[in-house]
C-alpha cells in the first residue's frame, strides 16, 4: 500500500459512507469504545517503510504502519531513541501510538511523544492528503497540524507518515528494584521523586506479578529505571540508595543486564489483560497527589471485591489499576457501579485495556472535556460523514 | 458609537482613540500597517470578552497585542479594526512550586516569569531573546524559540493549558490532558487566528545544578557551521549553541563590550547544562569536535559574571546592529542542521550579489538561521535589493528542504511564501481549523494565510 492508495482507500470509504475502524498495531484495542460492528478494518500495517533517514539530523521519517520496535533498532544503530513508551512495542506502531496519544513513564525526562513530530502527512476523509511542518526541528509557519493530530485517535485522519525528531539513547540503563517494608511507601516514592538526580522512571508496583518482576513487601514494590552518562551512574546509584535508606527501605537490587527488556516488560503491563475478566484504567494527575489516587481507588475495588493490580508512576503522576475477578460474569456484575463510583473519586480517569464486552458501558474517555462543542466542529470540517473510527472517540468524535 | 461603548465597558482610561495614541499601535518590530480604529487595554477576561462582543457588533476585527515584538507584522492592524493590548494584564496568577507550574496572564513579560520564580529555584525555559520585553501571551501566540530551545523545546513544550477568549466573546479552557483533540496544540503558534489567549498555565523547569558556557573561534563562517553539524550528528545537544560571524561580533563588542573576539570570522556561544559529573565529559568532547573543524580556540567562561555578559550580548545583538547600520531586515528561516554549512553559503552569496552586508547571530544547534541585512531605508534601491535577497535567502532554505520560518512566524510578512512550502491541500487543512474557531475572519485577520497572491513574495520591511 501506498500512501497514495490509503488515501483514496479514506476517500472512497467516505462516498460509499463505509464506516472505518483503524488499526495500527492493535495493541491497544481496548482504549476508547469498540468499533462499529459494521464497521471495515483498515490496517495501517502495510505502510512501515523508513522514508527518509538523517541521523546526522537527528531526524527520522517514518510510515505510520511503521512497528516501535523496528524503528527503536533502527535508530539504536544510530545510538537514538525516541522515548515512545507504548507497550507490546512489536507490534504497536508509530502512528497508532501517536494517535491514541499514549502516554508514557519517561515523559517528564524527555517530553512527550507529541514533542518528537516535528511534521507529519495524513490522508483525510475525503481522500485528500495534508502535509504539515517538515524535517527541521523548528518550525512556525502556520498551524501546528501535526500535534493537532496526535491524540485525535484516528477519527480526524490516518498518519501515514511522520517526521521525528530523536534524542541520543543514554550510555547506561539500571534498574532498581526493592520491596518495601511497613510504612515505608509514601516516603521512599516522595524521595525518588523529588532527587536531585532525576530518574528516568520511578514505579510502585503491587500486584501485576506475572508482568512486573520483583516481589511484594507489606507495602508493594518499588522499580526505579536511572538513564545516565557512565559518568554519572556511580552518583546516580549513591545517592538513589541513600534516598531510599533514609526513608528506611534496607534493600535494594541492582539490575544492568536486562534493565531495558524490564523496563518494557513495565510498559506492557499498562495493558495486558487477563482476558475478558479485567478492565485497566489510567487516572492521570500530579505527582503529589498519585499516591492517595491510588489508595482510594484500591479501596473503592476492595469495597467491590474486585482483585486489583496497580503501578504508579511517580514522576508523572499517573496511576495504573487494572481491576478484574474471577470470570467475565462476576465482572459485569459489578463494572458499571464500579466505574460511577470510580468516576466520582477521579473523574478524569480514562480506559486503557479491557476486552469485557461491558467496556462499552463505561466512561471510557473520563470526564468531557471543557471544549468538547469545538471538538465536535473540528470532527465535522475533517469527517463530516463520521467515517473515522466512529462511536470510539470521546463524545461521540 | 464603538467607542463609547468601549469606554462603557472598560472606562475612559482603558481605551485609546487619539489619532496619536493609534499611530502607535500600527507597527510591530517589522512593519507599519494603518492605524486601528481604537485601541483597548481590558484588565480581566469578563473585559476582552465585552470588547470581542462590542467588536462584533460593529463589524470591527481584533488584533491581539502583546509587546509588539513580532518580526512579521502578527501584531499589525493591517485590517484597521481593534487592538487589544494586554499591557496591564501582566500579572503572574498561581504558581504552584510543588508542581512547578504557574498560572500567568497573557500580558506578562517573559523575563518576569522567571525572576518570579527563581527563588524556588525554577525557570520558565522558552527565551526569546526578546525575553525582556516579549509577552507570555505574544510567545504563545508565535510559539516562540530562542537559544535554549535547542534542549528545552520552543514555547509549546512549555504550556500546559489555556484559557481563550473566542471571536464570539466565549470563554472556553483547554489543557494538554483533556480528552480529545489537543486544541493547546492547535492554539498555540496560531498568531491570534483562533482565539484569544487570556491566561496559560506554564511548566516551570528547575534550575540545573551545573551550567558551563564556551567560546569557540573559527577563520569563517564554513568551519563553524561545520562543527555545528557535527556537534549534532555526534548526538549531542547541548542547552545553547549560538553563532555569531565577525560582522556581529563585532557590533555586539562596540555596544556590550561582552567578552566576544573580533578577529575572527565567526564565534561559537556553546552552554551545556545538567550534572557536575557529566561537564569535563561534555567540554572534552565538544572542545576536540570544534578542533576537528578547525577552531582557532576555545575558551570557557570562567565565572557566572562572564557567561551573563555573553548572554547579554548574545541576546542584545539585534539592538547592537544600530552600531553598524542605520537599519536591517531580519530574516528567520530554518533548515535541517546537516544543510547548515550550504544555507549559510547561500545567504553569503545573496548578499553578495546584491551588495549588502549581513550579519548573522543566529540558533545555530536549531538550524535556525537570522541574517540580518543591512541598509539604509532613505536608500530606495538598498531597500529594493533587501526585499529581493530576503526571498531568496527563502526560496534557497526552501530549496534546501527548510521552511519558511523557525521562530518568528508567518503573521502579514511571509503569509504568501506559505504557497511555496505548502500544497493547497496542505492549507486547506489549515483553513478547516480556522473555520472552526473564527469562521468570519475576525480574528487577527489577513495573517498566516496567503492573500491569493500565486507567487511567493515577502512584503517590504518599513520598520
Ligand atoms: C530584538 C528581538 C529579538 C527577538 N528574538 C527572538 C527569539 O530569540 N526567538 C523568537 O521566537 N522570537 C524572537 N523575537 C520575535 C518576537 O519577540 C517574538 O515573536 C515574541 O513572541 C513576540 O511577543 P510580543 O509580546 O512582542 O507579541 P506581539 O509582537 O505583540 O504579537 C505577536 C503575535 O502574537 C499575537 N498575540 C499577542 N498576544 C496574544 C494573545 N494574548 N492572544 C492571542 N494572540 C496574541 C499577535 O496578534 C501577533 O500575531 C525577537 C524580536 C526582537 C525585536
Amino acid at each position: 500500500m501506498t500512501i497514495e492508495e490509503l488515501a483514496a482507500t479514506l476517500g472512497e470509504a467516505q462516498r460509499e459512507r463505509t464506516p472505518l475502524t483503524i488499526v495500527g498495531g492493535n495493541t491497544l484495542r481496548g482504549m476508547g469504545r469498540p468499533g462499529a460492528p459494521d464497521a471495515r478494518v483498515l490496517s495501517t500495517r502495510a505502510l512501515a517503510e523508513v522514508i527518509e533517514d538523517a541521523p546526522a539530523d537527528l531526524t527520522i521519517a517514518v510510515q505510520g504502519g511503521m512497528s516501535l520496535r523496528a524503528l527503536a533498532q533502527r535508530l539504536g544503530a544510530h545510538g537514538t531513541q525516541i522515548p515512545f513508551d507504548a507497550p507490546f512495542a512489536g507490534e504497536a506502531t508509530v502512528g497508532g501510538t501517536l494517535a491514541a496519544g499514549w502516554l508514557g513513564p519517561r515523559r517528564h525526562l524527555y517530553g512527550r511523544p507529541r514533542d518528537f513530530v516535528i511534521g507529519s502527512t495524513i490522508a483525510l476523509a475525503d481522500g485528500s492528503i495534508a502535509r504539515a511542518g517538515g524535517m527541521v526541528v523548528k518550525n512556525v509557519s502556520g498551524y501546528d497540524m501535526s500535534r493537532l493530530y496526535v491524540g485525535s485517535f484516528g477519527t480526524l485522519g490516518v498518519l501515514a507518515r511522520v517526521n521525528l525528531k530523536t534524542i541520543a539513547a543514554p550510555e547506561r540503563t539500571r534498574l532498581f528494584t526493592m520491596r518495601l517494608p511497613e510504612y515505608t511507601r509514601t516516603r521512599a516514592i516522595a524521595a525518588l521523586a523529588t532527587m536531585r538526580i532525576v530518574p528516568a522512571a520511578v514505579l510502585w508496583v503491587e500486584g501485576f506479578k506475572q508482568q512486573i518482576d520483583g516481589e511484594d513487601g507489606a507495602e508493594g514494590r518499588l522499580l526505579a529505571f536511572v538513564e545516565c552518562s557512565d559518568a554519572m551512574l556511580e552518583r546516580a546509584t549513591r545517592e538513589l540508595r541513600s534516598a531510599l535508606g533514609r526513608a528506611g527501605v534496607p534493600e535494594t537490587r541492582v539490575v544492568d543486564a536486562g534493565a531495558r527488556e524490564a523496563f518494557e516488560r513495565v510498559l506492557d503491563a499498562y495493558v495486558a489483560n487477563v482476558g475478558e475478566r479485567s478492565i485497566t484504567y489510567r487516572i492521570g494527575g500530579f505527582p503529589d497527589e498519585a499516591e492517595a489516587t491510588a489508595l482510594e481507588a484500591l479501596a473503592l475495588a476492595q469495597r467491590f471485591e474486585l482483585r486489583s493490580d496497580t503501578l504508579l508512576d511517580a514522576m508523572n503522576g499517573d496511576v495504573i489499576l487494572r481491576v478484574s475477578d474471577l470470570d467475565a460474569r462476576a465482572l459485569g456484575a459489578k463494572i458499571e457501579m464500579f466505574d460511577d463510583a470510580l468516576h466520582d473519586l477521579r473523574p478524569q480517569a480514562i480506559v486503557v485495556a479491557g476486552e469485557h464486552p461491558s467496556r462499552a458501558l463505561l466512561q471510557v474517555w473520563g470526564a468531557p472535556p471543557d471544549a468538547l462543542a469545538r471538538m465536535r466542529a473540528l470532527k465535522e470540517r475533517f469527517d463530516p460523514h463520521g467515517i473515522l473510527n466512529p462511536g470510539r472517540f470521546v463524545g461521540g468524535l | 458609537m464603538l467607542h463609547e461603548r468601549l469606554i462603557d465597558a472598560l472606562g475612559a482610561d482603558a481605551v485609546k482613540t487619539a489619532p496619536e495614541d493609534l499611530a502607535v499601535y500600527s507597527f510591530d518590530a517589522y512593519t507599519a500597517g494603518r492605524p486601528p480604529a481604537a485601541v483597548v487595554l481590558p484588565r480581566t477576561t469578563h473585559e476582552v470578552s465585552a470588547v470581542v462582543r462590542i467588536a462584533r457588533d460593529c463589524g470591527e476585527p481584533i488584533v491581539p497585542r502583546g509587546a509588539g515584538t513580532g518580526l512579521c507584522g502578527g501584531a499589525v492592524p493591517v485590517a484597521g479594526g481593534l487592538v487589544i493590548s494586554f499591557a496591564r494584564m501582566n500579572r503572574v496568577l498561581e504558581f504552584d512550586p510543588v508542581r512547578r507550574r504557574a498560572r500567568v496572564q497573557p500580558g506578562l513579560v517573559n523575563l518576569d516569569l522567571s525572576t518570579h520564580v527563581a527563588p524556588s529555584g525554577l525557570f520558565y525555559a522558552p527565551d526569546p531573546s526578546s525575553q525582556k520585553v516579549s509577552t507570555i501571551g505574544g510567545n504563545i501566540a508565535t510559539n516562540a524559540g530562542g537559544p535554549h530551545c535547542l534542549s528545552y523545546g520552543t514555547t509549546i513544550n512549555h504550556v500546559l493549558g489555556l484559557e481563550v477568549v473566542d471571536e464570539r466573546g466565549e470563554v472556553f479552557y483547554t489543557t494538554i490532558d483533556d480528552a480529545g483533540y489537543d486544541l493547546t496544540a492547535a492554539l498555540v503558534g496560531s498568531e491570534g487566528t483562533l482565539g484569544i489567549v487570556t491566561s496559560a498555565w506554564v511548566r516551570l523547569m528547575r534550575a540545573p545544578e551545573a551550567v558551563r558556557v564556551w567560546l569557540a573561534t573559527f577563520p569563517d563562517v564554513d568551519a563553524a557551521s561545520d562543527a555545528v553539524s557535527a556537534i549534532i550528528a555526534a548526538g549531542m545537544v547541548p542547552t545553547a549553541l549560538e553563532m555569531m560571524d565577525r560582522v556581529a561580533a563585532q557590533a555586539v563588542e562596540a555596544a556590550f563590550h561582552a567578552g566576544y573576539p573580533t578577529d575572527c570570522g565567526a564565534v561559537l556561544l556553546i552552554e551545556t547544562a545538567g550534572y557536575d559529573d557529566d561537564m569535563d565529559a561534555c567540554e572534552s568532547e565538544l572542545a576536540r569536535i570544534v578542533r576537528e573543524r578547525g577552531a582557532l580556540s576555545w575558551r570557557a567562561a570562567r565565572s557566572q559574571a562572564e557567561r551573563d555578559a555573553l548572554w547579554a550580548g548574545r541576546k542584545g545583538a539585534a539592538g547592537a546592529m544600530g552600531r553598524i547600520s542605520p537599519n536591517y531586515y531580519l530574516q528567520d528561516v530554518c533548515v535541517r542542521r546537516s544543510t547548515l554549512p550550504k544555507a549559510l553559503h547561500a545567504v553569503e552569496q545573496i548578499a553578495h550579489t546584491y551588495g549588502l552586508t549581513v550579519a548573522n547571530v543566529f540558533h545555530a544547534g536549531d538550524g535556525n538561521l537570522h541574517p540580518m541585512l543591512c541598509y539604509d531605508r532613505r536608500d530606495a534601491r538598498a531597500v529594493q535589493a533587501v526585499i529581493e535577497s530576503g526571498n531568496e535567502i527563502l526560496r534557497a532554505a526552501i530549496e534546501l528542504g527548510g521552511t519558511v520560518s523557525g521562530e518568528h512566524g508567518i503573521g502579514f510578512e511571509k503569509r504568501d511564501a506559505m504557497t511555496a512550502v505548502y500544497s493547497t491541500a496542505d492549507l486547506a487543512a489549515m483553513a478547516r481549523v480556522r473555520d472552526v474557531f473564527d469562521p468570519a475572519r475576525a480574528l487577527n485577520p489577513e495573517k498566516i494565510f496567503p492573500s491569493g497572491a500565486s507567487c511567493p513574495e515577502v512584503k517590504a520591511p518599513s520598520a
